[in-house]
C-alpha cells in the first residue's frame, strides 16, 4: 500500500508492524508477514540508519521501536494509522490483538486449554 | 598542522569537518562532543558525531574521510592513530520535532566547527531525557546549563511543544 512512497515492500512491513505493536523484532515481523528475514533485517536496519528507528537488545534479540528524536515522526505515525485501517480486517486484528498481558511460565496457554476442554 | 595523535575530540572534529567542507560536504557536530565544547571539557565523550546535514550519499563520506586515512567499518569511522569514533548521523538536524536555526562556528587550532549552540545543545541533551528517562542526558543538559548561557525560556517552549513540561521544571530546579 505504502510501497510506491517507501519504495520498498519489507519496508512498509516494518513499520506497520511497529505501528501496530509498537515494537518488533525481524524474526516475528518476518515470520507475521510469511517472508524471508533477510529482507525485513535490511529494512529495520536502512530504517535505524535513516534515523526513524532505534534498536536495543533485549537478551540475543534486537528489539526496535520508532525514534522519538526522529523530526517527522507524528506525520509518519499518523499516515501508518491511516494505511493500517486499508488493511484486511484479519490482517489488523491479528497485528492489533496479540496478547500483550504477562503469563506466568509454565502455564498452560489458553489454545491448549481449550484443546483439552474439547 | 598538529598529528592526529595529539587532537582533542573537537579538534580531530574541527580537522574532519574542515577537510568535508572542501569536498562540498556539509555537516555539523552535534551529540555528547558539543557538551565538552560547552562544558570546558568537564564532559568528554569519545564519540564524534557529524550530522550529515546535506544528505551527503555514504559512498561520498567514505571515499573523503579515506583520504585523510579513516576506515569505515558499520558506518562508523576510525583513524589509527586516535581513539575517537566519528559518525554520520544523517539529517535533518533537529531537536525534537524542531529544526535547528541557529548553527554556531567555533575555530580552533586545526580547523573550524559548525557546532549547535548552547541551548540546542540543552534541548539535544534533554531529548534523551525526556523520550527515555536518561539521567545522563539530563546531567549533560544541566552541566552545558550552568557553564554557559542558555535561553531557558525557548527551552521552556520547546519543551511545551515536545509534552515534556514536567520534566523541564526537574531541569530548572537542578538549575535553581
Amino acid at each position: 500500500m505504502l510501497e510506491p512512497l517507501l519504495g520498498s515492500t519489507n519496508a512498509e512491513r516494518a513499520l506497520i508492524f511497529i505501528q501496530a505493536r509498537g515494537e518488533g523484532y525481524a524474526r516475528e515481523i518476518a515470520l507475521f508477514f510469511e517472508t524471508d528475514l533477510y529482507g525485513i533485517q535490511k529494512q529495520l536496519d536502512k530504517l535505524e540508519v535513516g534515523g526513524i528507528l532505534v534498536s536495543r537488545k533485549v537478551g540475543r534479540t534486537r528489539l526496535y521501536v520508532f525514534n522519538p528524536r526522529y523530526p517527522f515522526l507524528a506525520e509518519l505515525q499518523a499516515l501508518l494509522a491511516k494505511a493500517l485501517t486499508f488493511y484486511p480486517e484479519t490482517t489488523r486484528t491479528d497485528l492489533t490483538m496479540n496478547r500483550r498481558r504477562p503469563r506466568r511460565r509454565g502455564k498452560p496457554d489458553e489454545a491448549n486449554l481449550a484443546d483439552d476442554a474439547a | 598542522m598538529k598529528p592526529i595523535s595529539q587532537m582533542t575530540q573537537l579538534e580531530l572534529a574541527a580537522y574532519v569537518h574542515d577537510h568535508l567542507r572542501q569536498q562540498g560536504i556539509d555537516v555539523v557536530l552535534s551529540g555528547g562532543s558539543v557538551v565538552s565544547l560547552y562544558s570546558q571539557n568537564l564532559y568528554v565523550s569519545k564519540d564524534i558525531d557529524l550530522v550529515n546535514v546535506a544528505f551527503t550519499r555514504q559512498a561520498k563520506l567514505r571515499k573523503a574521510m579515506a583520504s585523510i586515512g579513516f576506515a569505515e567499518r558499520e558506518r562508523y569511522f576510525r583513524h589509527s592513530d586516535s581513539k575517537h569514533i566519528v559518525e554520520f548521523p544523517s539529517g535533518p538536524l533537529a531537536v525534537g520535532e524542531e529544526p535547528v536555526r541557529d548553527v554556531q562556528e567555533v575555530t580552533l587550532e586545526t580547523g573550524s566547527l559548525r557546532v549547535l549552540s548552547a541551548t540546542d545543545c540543552v534541548k539535544d541533551r534533554l531529548c534523551a531525557f525526556y523520550f527515555w528517562d536518561d539521567l545522563q542526558g539530563l546531567e549533560q543538559a544541566v552541566l552545558v546549563a550552568q557553564q554557559h548561557a542558555v535561553d531557558l525560556a525557548e527551552i521552556e517552549r520547546w519543551s511545551m511543544v515536545e509534552n515534556h513540561v514536567e520534566k523541564f521544571i526537574q531541569f530548572k530546579e537542578r538549575l535553581e
